[in-house]
């Protein structure tokens, strides 16, 4: 025991307190009043995150009385018919599977090729031009209006300069600027950030595409040579396609699927 | 000085409780109003001030702890190898690290993510920006949250590290495991390490502190170390090398000659010599313990010479230190059993460590600094006379006379003794009296009171005379006993007897009516007198009290019947007759005076006509006084049964609620007092 420890060489010495096991069953039984008080006291935020916590330890505690009732309580049995298993008057077929095989994998490729245009999401909410687009005033008395500013998040290439000021007609914001995502690959369960290569499409309309503003739906084009992806070939993918999940203007980042 | 106190580390909270804390003191500390119709620029500020808030309190938080926890090459090597060995250097710089780059991670993601509001065109882009800025902060802690476990973890156990002061005068204590150390440890200080018989009882360094020459000493007891190669030794024993390695300090070898410490004297040498380079350059002192069980002397031939080289090596350090080869003090027996020794190996030690750090101070190129300050001046001698120093012949005889006159006064307390002790003696209290004559002392002093002499008032023969006057009073109540008086009615006469009785009847007729009253006390009604037949006032019912008094009632009621209006005649008559009456007395009054008389006379005449309550006036209603009579009369008869009952009518006051709820409800502030 080290020499700090005074509680402890007390305890050693003279043993505990002759009513501390009372009085900590005492604090025990006065904690749910305590708790109960406070609940019913707490306001707003506060209430909220004591209501959460507490929901919380309860479903928990519920989970477990549970698992241990488990063993104890009596439930039906259901016997599960085997896949497979056939009636006795239908024993002496042949059986004949072969052709479902056939049709099950001539449902497959068509599958796939369908599959080559389904994404995760199929419908997007369109985007007013007036939202995309900021009005710019310009002109010695400011009356001119046909500078638009973009306000959503863009991406352009990394050899990317703007044009001349006087012929510039949408302006991307440095800051709005993005060229990285947080793509999920869905058979992984995995995220990475990887570099965009550049826009697909963008479902509200092909001058965003080439303006390259990145909204929720847009199909990107990312970098996965970390990944190591492999063609059936043998070859290393390293661009594969996403599209994005979340509105990036509005968390500062750039949420994708990767398209597999 | 650098002082080393790790108490003063600040609390690391938790992860959740490190997020909890930040983001209610943003929400605390920051304006939380806003609405969608400000202008773009003042959401934007809003919310960039939240963002800006949280960042910069969590890089004052983090900045707190990095700062707090001692980095372990910046304190003193000892501490620095001690924290190194307890809490794993890795894990510690790892975690300290962990803090450093969260504290940097949070402040990028701040710096974007203002960037990033200052394009907001709306309240809504802007909150789920600062939304999204606070997650990812909140993120960042989450993971390292295992970090700030450690850290909480390191800094209590740093907190409870004794408090050893590395540069100040130290005795180290060292040996193999169960040879004495703590005992010794506990004899000479109060540092009350645990002390019991088997192996690696102290796990961790102790320390106590004791006294020598006026000087505090510094006793660090640490456990017991094995013979074995360095990679080999565990933590425990680590802490008690790394304390031989950096602390300046004299070191105590224990040694159990009698091996009930389980290891013999020549697994001690071994220990010795394996370690003895860590003893260089400080005072050794080999203290030979347990010599209850066996003295030194008593030593196999072979053991003699295992200890006799011990003692040589310790010499020899002696020497390389420059110092001379007496082997005093260097080895040393001692029992902690039967305190034999105890004292001489601690003042040994202390003597060692004392002079040895003199001696490196009067080397030290500072010791210039010091000695150039003070210089006691001798002067050469020039010439062969003696010049002893000059003292005056009255303090010479003064010296001579203080050293005669030592003789013990005769003090109070002798004199107790003398005559019979305490309790038997009683002093004299006058014995010190300043007066003019020694005799007066004993005199007898008048007691005075009141300004009076007591004395005074004494009466030599009281008794005599309290005597006398008892005796006069024996008598005269002997006298009084013969002629006793009784009263028991013989002596009244016939009408003063019947007077009696009645007086007697009629007091137990008013007691008994005081006890019916008070038996029924306040359940009864309350009939008021008006109606209550038998206590209404009437003259017949004065008379006849008045009689029964036997008082008699004919004036009384008389002047009660004067007063009714009826006999005494008109208004106008009565102050007629009192005018003529002041017109007699008082003719010289002056004519406008009358005139002013009689004139308000005629004012008041015009006011005081009264109707007669039957009459008619315009406007009640009535078709003529019959019909308002006849009114008059049913609105008595209707409430003539009640009024006798004494029941409470629509007439009497009333207080419909007498604590009206809102009234007595809420707070009474300023204008709240009458409606609420």
């Amino acid at each position: 025991m080290p020499q700090g420890d005074y509680i402890e060489l007390h305890r050693k010495r003279h043993g505990y307190r002759l009513d501390h096991f009372e009085r900590k069953r005492k604090k025990e039984a006065r904690e749910v009043h305590k708790r109960s008080a406070y609940a019913q006291k707490a306001l707003g935020i506060k209430g909220k995150m004591f209501a959460k916590k507490r929901y919380a330890e309860k479903a928990l505690m519920k989970k477990t009385l549970a698992m241990h009732d488990e063993s104890s309580s009596r439930r039906k049995v259901d016997d599960k018919v085997q896949d497979g298993a056939i009636p006795a008057y239908l024993l002496d077929r042949d059986t004949t599977t072969r052709a479902k095989i056939l049709s099950n994998s001539i449902k497959q490729k068509r599958k796939e090729k369908a599959g080559k245009w389904e994404v995760p999401l199929p419908k997007v909410r369109p985007v007013a031009e007036d939202e995309m687009f900021r009005v710019i005033r310009t002109g010695k008395r400011k009356t001119k209006q046909w500078k638009r500013m973009v306000t959503k998040v863009t991406f352009v290439g990394p050899g990317f300069t703007r044009k001349p000021p006087k012929y510039e007609r949408f302006i991307r914001p440095t800051g709005l600027r993005f060229t990285k995502a947080n793509v999920t690959h869905p058979e992984l369960k995995c995220t990475f950030n990887l570099e965009i290569i550049g826009l697909k499409k963008n479902p509200n309309g092909p001058m965003y595409t080439s303006l390259g503003v990145v909204t929720k739906g847009t199909i990107i084009e990312v970098n996965v040579s970390e990944l190591g992806l492999v063609t059936p070939a043998g070859k290393v993918v390293w661009g594969k396609y996403a599209q994005v999940t979340n509105d990036p203007e509005n968390d500062g980042c750039i949420n994708a699927v990767l398209l597999v | 000085m650098v002082q080393y106190n790790f108490k003063k580390t600040t609390v690391v909270p938790s992860g959740k409780d490190f997020i909890d804390i930040i983001l209610s003191r943003t929400q605390r500390q920051t304006p939380t109003v806003v609405h969608k119709g400000y202008a773009i620029s003042r959401l934007r500020e809003f919310y960039m001030r939240k963002v800006k808030f949280t960042q910069q309190n969590f890089h004052e938080k983090l900045s707190a702890i990095i700062d707090d926890f001692p980095r372990l090459d910046d304190i003193h090597p000892f501490y620095g190898d001690l924290l190194r060995l307890l809490y794993d250097k890795d894990h510690y710089k790892l975690a300290l690290g962990q803090v450093n780059t969260a504290r940097n991670i949070i402040g990028k993601i701040a710096k974007d993510y203002v960037r990033l509001l200052k394009y907001g065109d709306s309240l809504y882009r802007c909150k789920s920006l600062k939304v999204a800025a606070l997650g990812r902060m909140c993120t960042v802690i989450k993971g390292i949250s295992t970090s700030l476990a450690y850290l909480e973890q390191v800094r209590q156990h740093m907190a409870r590290l004794p408090s050893i002061d590395p540069n100040t005068r130290t005795l180290l204590i060292c040996g193999y495991p169960n040879v004495g150390k703590s005992s010794f440890v506990n004899k000479i200080t109060r540092a009350d390490v645990d002390v019991q018989p088997y192996a690696f009882t102290t796990k961790s360094l102790f320390v106590g502190h004791t006294d020598y020459k006026y000087l505090r000493y510094q006793v660090i007891d640490t456990p017991g170390i094995l013979d074995r190669p360095i990679e080999e030794r565990n933590i425990i024993e680590m802490c008690s090398i790394t304390a031989l390695a950096h602390i300046k300090a004299a070191v105590l070898f224990f040694l159990d000659l009698s091996g009930s410490c389980g290891y013999s004297i020549e697994q001690q040498a071994a220990l010795f010599h394996s370690i003895k380079r860590l003893f260089m350059n400080k005072p050794l002192v080999i203290v030979c313990n347990k010599i209850d069980l066996q003295p030194l002397e008593g030593l196999s031939e072979e053991d003699m010479k295992l200890v006799m080289d011990m003692k040589a090596e310790a010499i020899k350090s002696v020497i390389a230190q420059g110092g001379d080869s007496n082997d005093e003090g260097v080895l040393l027996t001692m029992s902690t059993m039967t305190d034999e020794g105890v004292i001489a190996v601690k003042n040994a030690a202390c003597e060692r460590l004392l002079n040895q750090r003199v001696e490196i101070k009067m080397k030290s190129k500072k010791i210039n600094d010091v000695l150039n300050r003070f210089h006691v001046a001798i002067p050469k001698p020039r010439d062969t006379k003696e010049r002893p120093p000059c003292i005056p012949p009255a303090i010479l005889e003064a010296r001579a006379k203080a050293n005669v006159e030592t003789e013990k006064r005769k003090l109070e307390k002798d004199l107790e003794e003398e005559n019979g002790g305490a309790g038997v003696y009683s002093a004299s209290l006058k014995k010190h009296y300043i007066l003019d004559d020694e005799e007066w002392k004993e005199d007898i002093m008048p007691e005075i009171l009141d300004g009076h002499n007591v004395y005074d008032f004494i009466d030599p023969d009281i008794l005599q005379r309290l005597e006398e006057l008892e005796r006069e009073e024996g008598f005269r109540l002997e006298t009084e006993a013969d002629d006793d008086f009784e009263m028991d009615g013989k002596e009244l006469t016939e009408e003063e007897q019947a007077l009696l009785a009645e007086i007697r009847r009629k007091k137990k007729l008013l007691i008994q009516e005081h006890r019916i009253k008070k038996s029924t006390a306040e359940s009864r009604p309350i009939v008021p007198r008006k109606f209550d037949k038998d206590n209404k006032y009437t003259t017949e019912r004065m008379g006849r009290e008045l009689s029964a008094l036997g008082m008699n009632p004919t004036s009384a009621i008389n002047r009660v019947r004067s007063r009714s209006i009826s006999r005494r005649g008109r208004k106008r008559e009565r102050s007629l007759g009192r005018e003529g009456e002041a017109m007699d007395i008082d003719n010289d009054q002056s004519n406008k005076k009358l005139r002013a008389m009689s004139r308000s006379r005629s004012a008041s005449r015009s006011r005081s006509k009264s109707r007669p309550p039957g009459e008619v006036t315009p406007g009640e209603g009535f078709k003529d006084s019959t019909q308002k009579q006849k009114a008059i009369k049913i609105a008595k008869k209707s409430v003539k049964v009640r009024n006798k009952n004494a029941r409470k009518g629509e007439a009497d006051r009333v207080i419909p609620n007498l604590k009206p709820k809102h009234l007595f409800s809420g707070k009474r502030s300023i204008g709240k007092t009458s409606r609420r």
